[in-house]
């Protein structure tokens, strides 16, 4: 079969840009792939059998549009440079005698060509790859797996689609170029110059205070919850100081470099720095898109690998020992009785009554404030009286937790005495050190040790915010005191409570069996067998139950954050490799008339080792220098996550950083011969 | 003492498969005295750009010897060619070939800067050439900030700042108007009479009728050749239209 005439340009035109559309393709091909395998992952049947399918399949859901709204910006992007190059063959076309609407036609052919390339083969590489990446999925995940490749055709449907519309918005964009712009300037496009830009000393400015004022604020943030609200912040301040510094900064950077006229006038330097000076106005820009990808690439894989090999860390943090149960008061005015006895009797005779041997009790009642340290120092309980939203209200909410003398000095075995209006505190996550702690309207403690024997809670670790604890002489005079401060709408949040924790030795499935049967015997709401006056049962909590949950959100983090570093990796390289395949094509020429002038082979090696050097390294560099300026932010955030291992994160850092440098550094070999093939071609021409 | 001497040049072009192919120079001989100044014309195709680029040392003869200063191009190696043109050669062409990256100072110092001269020694070189150029007013200007007059005269500039045995110039006055043509060769006339050598290929008989000798090629060889004496331009312009016309023509070789 004979192929029409404008199929077979377009195809032409494909093959001998090679060049420049071989990489295209990949990449296209490369993004269809990543989005199908998403894809597929969010409905495969085999993750049924995953523990917490749901949160993965959310996240994978949500991962595949991030994917589809990158890859779209970022083949727009590469497109780009694509049209530059063509522009002059259909400038050519157009003098020929070719009308818009033929040359449209060439293009839409082309996107018909690249379209059936990339979708087919991604398609295929994607269906080939999807059981290894199920495979590797559900290892992370700790699961068995079949073994049977499956084609979701659902997931095929949606990828052609997604894939389909992109190729058409980026036809419709091409066909808007040519159809806006003269023969001639078509033509004239790529050689089309440009003024070298004047060194902008403000906007060079204000990115640095920009990205000085995002570090500080990264470096000074203590609270994980002020880390949350400002990390947002301080990464769109990260990133449009990156932009200015990259475009205004270099070129400024530059200027100064060539005022140096020792270092400036000489061969290696002098070429690769005032050709940079020329073009940092635009690859500024490149070069700070380069950095913020690398960022976001180093961000992710250190922290959702820590986040996953910290994993049992963070499980056990958040459930201090095998079971643990709640109970809340409800006539907790009356001292005068204990409920909690009848309580503890019943859940002691159950797990004994199942094997359990109880150990490492953890066994106290207390009493949760939330409040704010005001600048005063003092703290407001009251809601209504602060400003919720300030940063300044955030950054200081803490959780006060009280806890009676007596149920402290029965846990840990000590024999601590406190009089009225004395305590003894417990700062986790933060510190204090006045000697006294006063509520706003009621309450003053008088500080006089520590109990630094305290063996923790999981719901401290799970909070945002910090918690102090506060061991009191008497619970029911703390509260009454704390009343008188409150409103009467915070007030009926002042519950008190009762916390019992323990560990069993039982085995995995003993225990989980043990907490089965507490929620049915215990728990209000289910079917209760057990009532008890005075108090309600809460949460009763299994570690083993609750890890599969954990492991499904960390491990299903751990996994889109592979995936979407690969693909932000692969945008990485494309953006160097266009950019210096472009750069050699604008260069040959002028390298050309350097050769002529009498500049030798090895000295313009040397002078491009210098260019690329400069170009690769400095997004790297820059990118490293975010990192050490985001660990401490983000070492805050995993806190969030119930993850308190700073060495682990920082070896984490370390290696992905270490990765990818070298990764990159492969890149770098590769994109700068390919340039050197370019620019020393114009000798054999010539 | 004769500079270049140009023995039996012989320059064949193959297509690639070797079928096609064509004679650009026959049989070319002559030489060129130090502090000379000699125009070598041709029509489009006589030739003339196949010569300029043997004597830049960017192509090589199919046969015969070009010596400069009693140098034999052709047996100097690939690696040390570009620095022996560095600072051997001066360039002056049809389209500048100025650096659009570069200021025009940039420009002029960048042989001396492959060469590894230091600061203040290139700026001692320009700064008494800026000002017989005249352009020491425009040297911190970019190409494309100032005329073509003017970035001809940049390129004059970077072209005689090594003080090369020979200065080559391609069509010279090919991209500019008349008033900066009859400036850029009175500048060549200038630059001459301080004792350069200078070798210019160009088809324009006002540029040719600058110079001290005019060489003619036709179909690959030196077809005849027009001493100044003490002719005038103006009589040099007859005589050279005069030739012209015969080779045109098809006059038999004098």
């Amino acid at each position: 079969m004979k192929l029409g005439f404008y199929p077979r340009l377009a195809a032409d035109g494909i093959r001998k840009n090679r060049r420049m559309y071989l990489p295209y393709i990949l990449t296209c091909t490369g993004m269809v792939m990543m989005f199908y395998i998403i894809m597929y992952l969010a409905v495969s049947p085999s993750l049924d059998a995953v523990k917490g399918a749901d949160t993965l399949r959310a996240i994978f859901a949500l991962g595949s549009w991030v994917i589809a709204v990158f890859a779209a910006i970022f083949l727009f992007y590469t497109n780009s440079f694509l049209m530059r190059r063509r522009k002059k063959e259909f400038g050519l076309y157009n003098i020929l005698g070719m009308g818009k609407g033929n040359i449209a036609r060439i293009l839409l052919w082309e996107a018909v060509w690249t379209a059936i390339l990339s979708i087919g083969f991604g398609l295929f590489a994607g269906i080939a790859l999807s059981k290894l990446a199920e495979l590797g999925l559900v290892n992370v995940m700790h699961e068995e797996v079949t073994f049977d490749l499956t084609v979701s055709p659902v997931s095929v449907l949606r990828t052609a689609e997604v894939f389909g519309v992109i190729f058409l918005l980026l036809l419709l964009n091409s066909v808007r170029q040519v159809r806006f712009a003269s023969a001639v300037s078509l033509l004239r496009s790529e050689n089309a110059g440009e003024k070298p830009p004047r060194s902008n000393l403000l906007l060079g400015f204000t990115g640095v205070l920009l990205l000085a004022a995002a570090y500080t604020l990264a470096v000074s943030i203590k609270n994980p919850l002020a880390a949350l609200l400002w990390f947002f912040v301080a990464v769109l301040m990260v990133i449009l100081g990156t932009y200015l510094v990259m475009i205004a900064g270099s070129v400024l950077f530059c200027r100064l470099l060539q005022r140096k006229k020792s270092y400036y006038y000489k061969a290696s330097h002098f070429v690769s720095v005032s050709s940079m000076v020329y073009r940092m106005k635009r690859n500024g820009a490149g070069l700070a898109s380069i950095c913020v990808l690398a960022t976001m690439v180093l961000v992710m894989i250190s922290s959702t690998t820590c986040l996953y090999f910290g994993e049992e860390a963070s499980v056990s943090q958040r459930y201090p020992r095998e079971l643990s149960l709640t109970a809340t008061f409800t006539d907790e005015r009356d001292s005068s009785v204990d409920p909690v006895k009848p309580l503890r009797e019943a859940i002691v005779s159950i797990a004994e009554s199942r094997g359990a041997a109880l150990s490492r009790v953890c066994d106290y009642r207390y009493l949760n404030v939330s409040g704010a340290f005001l600048p005063d120092g003092e703290v407001e309980t009251d809601a209504d009286r602060l400003d919720s939203f300030s940063a300044s209200t955030l950054g200081n909410v803490t959780t006060f937790c009280f806890i009676p003398l007596a149920d402290y000095n029965a846990m840990t075995g000590e024999n601590h005495t406190l009089k009225d209006g004395q305590a003894l505190i417990y700062a986790y996550r933060t510190s204090f050190d006045g000697d006294t702690l006063t509520f706003k309207r009621g309450l003053s403690l008088r500080l006089v040790g520590t109990a630094d024997k305290f063996p923790g809670s999981g719901s401290a670790a799970m909070d945002v915010v910090p918690t102090v604890f506060l061991v009191v002489p008497d619970l029911y005079a703390a509260m009454e005191k704390l009343v008188e401060g409150m409103s009467e709408e915070t007030e009926q949040y002042l519950v008190m409570r009762w916390l019992f924790q323990f560990d069993t030795g039982l085995n995995a499935e003993g225990q989980q069996a043990l907490c089965k049967e507490l929620r049915a015997k215990l728990r209000e709401g289910g079917e209760q067998l057990i009532h008890f006056e005075g108090v309600t049962v809460g949460a009763i909590e299994c570690r083993e139950l609750e890890r599969d949950e954990i492991f499904g959100l960390f491990g299903s983090l751990f996994y889109l954050g592979v995936i979407l570093s690969i693909v932000f990796i692969l945008a990485a390289v494309l953006i160097i490799y266009y950019k210096q395949i472009s750069e050699g094509y604008e260069d040959e020429a002028r390298f050309h008339i350097m050769m002529k002038v009498g500049m030798t082979k090895p000295e313009i090696r040397k002078s491009i080792n210098s260019q690329l050097l400069t170009v690769f390294f400095l997004p790297l560099l820059l990118a490293a220098l975010h990192i050490c300026f985001a660990f401490p932010i983000i070492e805050k955030l995993l806190r969030l996550f119930g993850l308190n291992n700073v060495s682990l994160f920082a070896l984490t850092t370390a290696l992905s950083a270490a990765v990818f440098a070298v990764f990159y550094a492969a890149v770098y070999r590769l994109t700068s011969n390919a340039y050197y093939s370019i620019v020393s071609g114009a000798r054999e021409d010539s | 003492m004769s500079i270049l001497e140009v023995k039996n040049l012989r320059k064949v072009y193959s297509s690639r498969l070797g079928g096609n192919r064509v004679e650009a120079l026959r049989d070319v001989s002559f030489t060129v005295e130090q502090g000379e100044y000699v125009a070598v014309m041709g029509e489009s195709g006589s030739g003339k750009t196949t010569l300029l680029n043997i004597l830049a040392a960017l192509d090589k003869p199919t046969g015969g010897t070009v010596l400069l200063d009693g140098k034999d191009l052709s047996k100097i190696r690939e690696s040390s060619v570009a620095a022996f043109r560095r600072d051997n050669l001066g360039f002056v062409f049809q389209d500048f070939n100025l650096l659009d990256t570069f200021t025009l100072e940039d420009n002029i110092y960048l042989p001396l800067v492959l060469a590894g001269k230091r600061y203040e020694e290139m700026h001692g070189r320009l700064a008494p050439l800026a000002d017989r150029l005249g352009i020491a007013d425009i040297l911190k200007k970019y190409p494309y900030e100032v005329s073509g007059g003017q970035k001809q005269r940049a390129a004059v500039a970077r072209a005689v700042i090594t003080d090369p045995k020979l200065l080559l110039a391609d069509e010279p006055t090919g991209a500019l108007d008349s008033r900066a043509s009859d400036e850029l060769l009175r500048l060549f006339a200038q630059v001459n009479a301080r004792g350069q050598t200078i070798v210019m290929v160009t088809h324009s008989v006002k540029a040719a009728s600058s110079a001290g000798r005019v060489l003619f090629i036709k179909d690959g060889e030196v077809f005849h050749q027009l001493y100044r004496g003490n002719d005038t331009d103006e009589l040099l312009y007859q005589k050279i239209s005069d030739t012209l016309t015969l080779i045109a023509t098809g006059g038999r070789r004098q």
